[in-house]
């Protein structure tokens, strides 16, 4: 299902993705792309190559071949390493993209809004100002503005991937890579985050989420992938996906998660 | 027990000369402290980052250092010192004599033995940050030298305050071992007063007040960096 559009770049690709660490193959050749708009939820068990796969994209880890495209950028590194050019092309791409991590990964020594603030004022030079006003606009999003002066410590784990998701927002992403972002929550807190993920969804964005929340895939999702061993077993709609699994072991995982979560 | 007016202000008291070696302590000492800093940081980061030749030549500072005594470092940069230069001197065909100042053989002696000290706290403190504030910071697309000075910097500091003040403390109370070179430091001017006086007692007493007054406003100072440094840092989830 990664067929193009005649004429139309990605937002986002990789092709022929292969990662290993050490004798563990953990990506055996992923292609995958997501096109302006597209949410495609990533599901499969624990050492699928989710993950992986998901942090390969911004080269927080660097394929061992393959290729990664950010709109009109892309890179082929070679063995596992980035050359100084290609580090530099791998800098410019993640500047197009937006990344939320399982644990959130907040700034400690820097306020809810310094943390929204930071890349827009220390890498993209944009005004004080400018930034200010526009985190303001992402932190009443993600209803946090009370919060703007708060440290990351003291809000509960809810409140700091919320701020995480407005830092996101802030690079102007293309697209936005989830990267299992109700995990690390207590239960009661995961709806918070999944309310939010999903209004932005609403608004159009083109993301990429990693997660086991089921429910909320086949919701939001305009596309489910399912990755065993680190490969892509099954690729369709929810509908397909969820309703109809093509091979036996989408069946089994989707089955046992489903008993599971009932 | 002595007369307590020998440690006056007055013609016939001390108190003068002895402000001045707690001055000049105070000097040797913030200029060691800083020679130790920067070779610290250098070190630590030969030993984070640096390729294997690198790695080992800071490795084995911190080993070598670690296995000698002090004072015989400061008479190897003193005595030592000298003859290099008066070596070097006499081959560049300068007349003699050669001398090299107490002060900076001490400064570079007591700093080298601090910059083994100080790199541990460095290194300890740059491999506390948590790696996900890093990656974080890479994912938004900073280059290193912002990584470093946004992200690694400010939070490394924060870990390393209390150990640095640990090293201050040890660099304090070693620069009484400069005193060898005739340098006229605390620890020498009250020896100097003990024997002229041989009011013993007294003067040594006077010293050790003099690096207690040293050693607890510059606590006080490091704790404040530490309180400052802090904000943020304790709550709930930390």
């Amino acid at each position: 299902m990664t067929a193009l559009t005649p004429g139309q770049t990605p937002a986002l690709s990789v092709t022929g993705l292969r990662k290993n660490f050490g004798a563990n193959d953990v990506l055996r050749g992923i292609d995958l792309a997501a096109h302006d708009g597209d949410v495609i939820s990533i599901i499969g068990a624990s050492g699928s190559g989710k993950s992986t796969l998901l942090r390969c994209i911004p080269m927080l880890e660097i394929p061992g071949s393959g290729t990664v495209s950010v709109g009109a950028d892309s890179l082929s590194p070679k063995g596992g390493r980035l050359t100084r050019a290609e580090e530099a092309r791998a800098r410019r791409m993640r500047g197009h993209l937006g990344f939320v991590f399982q644990n959130f990964n907040l700034w400690p020594h820097r306020t809810v809004l310094q943390n929204v603030i930071e890349a827009p004022l220390f890498v993209q030079g944009r005004s004080r100002a400018e930034a200010t006003d526009e985190a303001m606009a992402l932190l009443e999003k993600v209803g946090l503005t009370d919060k703007r002066d708060a440290w990351p410590a003291h809000l509960s784990g809810g409140q700091q991937q919320r701020v995480a998701i407005a830092r996101a927002l802030a690079q102007h992403p293309r697209a936005i890579l989830f990267d299992e972002p109700t995990s690390a929550l207590d239960p009661e807190l995961v709806g918070e985050v999944l309310k939010v993920i999903r209004a932005l969804a609403d608004e159009g964005r083109t993301m990429l989420i990693v997660t086991h929340e089921m429910g909320f895939a086949r919701e939001v999702s305009s596309r489910v992938v399912f990755l065993h061993h680190g490969q892509i077993e099954e690729d369709g709609t929810p509908a397909e996906v969820f309703g109809a699994p093509k091979s036996d072991r989408a069946r089994a995982f989707l089955s046992s998660h489903f008993d599971r979560n009932r | 027990m002595g007369d307590i007016g020998l440690l006056g202000f007055g013609p016939d008291g001390w108190g003068l000369v002895l402000f001045r070696a707690g001055l000049m302590t105070l000097a040797v000492s913030v200029a060691a402290f800083l020679c130790g800093l920067m070779l610290g940081t250098l070190v630590a980061w030969g030993r984070v980052a640096g390729n294997g030749p690198v790695r080992a030549l800071a490795e084995g500072y911190t080993v070598v250092l670690r296995g000698v005594p002090d004072i015989l470092v400061i008479y190897l940069f003193y005595f030592g010192g000298r003859q290099v230069v008066a070596a070097i001197g006499t081959a560049l065909g300068f007349p003699g004599p050669f001398d090299i100042s107490g002060f900076v053989a001490g400064m570079l002696a007591i700093g080298l033995i601090s910059g083994a000290g100080q790199s541990e706290v460095l290194r300890g403190a740059y491999q506390a940050v948590p790696k996900g504030t890093i990656e974080a910071g890479r994912v938004v697309g900073m280059g290193r030298l912002t990584l470093f000075r946004r992200v690694i910097a400010p939070q490394a500091m924060t870990t390393a305050l209390p150990g640095m003040g640990n090293q201050w403390q040890s660099v304090i109370k070693e620069s009484a071992l400069v005193s060898v070179t005739g340098l006229v430091e605390t620890m020498r001017q009250v020896s100097v007063a003990a024997g002229t006086t041989q009011e013993h007692f007294l003067f040594y007493a006077a010293g050790a007040v003099i690096y207690l007054i040293i050693t607890t406003l510059s606590d006080q100072l490091f704790r404040l960096a530490e309180k400052r440094s802090l904000r943020g840092h304790h709550g709930a989830g930390f």
